[in-house]
């Protein structure tokens, strides 16, 4: 390699940590505050989530269309992904979860809701049925969006549409760990809100003590079991929704964090190695000349 | 010394109260009632309203119930849900 060729690249490799370094605190800001928006919502979902579970030892429960358990035949799939890419290997596995729930299923019995173009982009080429797809641009999301969304999935499946609707999201553990993780929405089940609370724990802190859930037989309900599910059922469905795309985002964020710190470590790396090429090749050089000269002169002499 | 039980208001993305309380004033869809320490278990849905709450320390507190929501009450702690 030439020497010029050498020097446009190091500064070639410059550039580009400029601008990973740029993204990197970026999405250190974003990450933060998602993160922080993940962790206040915990309460509150765990909190919804075990009125349910309580309840669910009602008869009522059973009743609820939502509730309703059977054979699956046509699923809907919620798939939770970024706009963006460039955030290391979130988005592939989200996708890759996806596509293996879905693959029990023939390509014409599951309807895809997008959250995010990467996994709208990857289900529509593969000739899914693409019912709905929202742009995954703003941070701030109103939990009214996804009660839109809930509630319309709450509609086709209590109509018969849907036997089974799957949230496909990236779960978020830490910084450095997110999960591609498959949910079941809807039907509600005990097993499946039971999983959900545990999994919404956060390590430490104070709301790490998990209270035990138990039953109350006896509860008085006002104004009757079915009204307060009726209420309770499509709110929930919501934010558990809400919730879920909350993780995905305070996921997304630190995945990329990590993924530009990584390549502002690299590039600064090669940007390393080459300048010692560069300094090798440049002393070669020099050398090679001196010694020609030396050579040369040496000649002359005798 | 009145008796306290555990008391968390929560809405969607944040917390309004967590703690003890000696007493919680409540719009129920059928009628304002009111929560104290050994309350039996109890499930209403809330109309919208008002709600007062009296904290452990005396302290009260005051806060609007926009658009309903669910108070659940077990085991001397209660939960509510805007």
């Amino acid at each position: 390699m030439a020497l010029k060729d050498i020097k446009t690249k190091i500064q070639a490799t410059e550039r580009t940590h400029k601008v990973t370094r740029a993204m990197e605190a970026v999405s250190a800001v974003k990450m933060r505050k998602t993160q922080g928006v993940a962790l206040a919502g915990r309460p509150y979902a765990r909190a919804a989530l075990q009125v349910l579970a309580r309840l669910s030892g009602s008869a009522d429960l059973a009743r609820h269309p939502l509730t309703a358990v059977r054979d699956i035949r046509h699923v809907a799939l919620v798939i939770l992904t970024s706009d963006k890419g460039l955030a290391g290997a979130l988005n592939s596995g989200v996708i890759a979860a996806a596509a293996e729930a879905a693959l029990p299923y023939a390509t014409d019995a599951v309807t895809v809701y997008a959250y995010g173009r990467k996994g709208e982009e990857y289900f529509a080429r593969r000739g899914y049925r693409v019912a709905r797809a929202f742009e995954n641009k703003k941070d701030a999301v109103e939990i009214s969006v996804m009660e839109e969304l809930s509630t319309e999935l709450g509609r086709a499946f209590a109509g018969g549409t849907y036997d089974e609707v799957l949230v496909a999201y990236s779960n978020f553990k830490s910084t450095f760990e997110q999960v591609p993780t498959i949910r079941r929405l809807l039907p509600l089940t005990l097993p499946g809100i039971t999983r959900l609370i545990e999994d919404i724990v956060p390590e430490k802190g104070k709301w790490s003590d998990l209270r035990a859930i138990e039953s109350v037989p006896a509860y008085s309900i006002e104004p009757d079991g079915g009204e307060v599910l009726a209420t309770l059922a499509p709110r929930l469905t919501a934010i558990s929704l809400y919730h879920l795309l909350l993780e995905a985002k305070a996921s997304e964020h630190s995945a990329r964090m990590v993924a530009m710190k990584n390549a502002s470590d690299k590039s600064k790396e090669v940007a390393h190695d080459l300048t010692r090429l560069f300094n090798k090749i440049r002393q070669a050089a020099i050398t090679r000349e001196v010694s020609e000269i030396v050579g040369g002169r040496e000649a002359l002499a005798i | 010394m009145m008796k306290t039980f555990h008391l968390t208001v929560a809405r969607v993305g944040e917390n309004l109260f967590d703690g003890e309380a000696l007493s919680a004033s409540l719009p129920g869809s059928e009628g304002v009632f009111e929560v104290l320490a050994g309350h039996e278990a109890f499930v209403s849905l809330l109309a919208e309203g008002e709600m007062r709450l009296r904290a452990a320390d005396g302290e009260t507190f005051h806060f609007e119930i926009p658009a309903g929501g669910i108070a659940e009450v077990s085991g001397n702690q209660a939960t509510i849900l805007l």
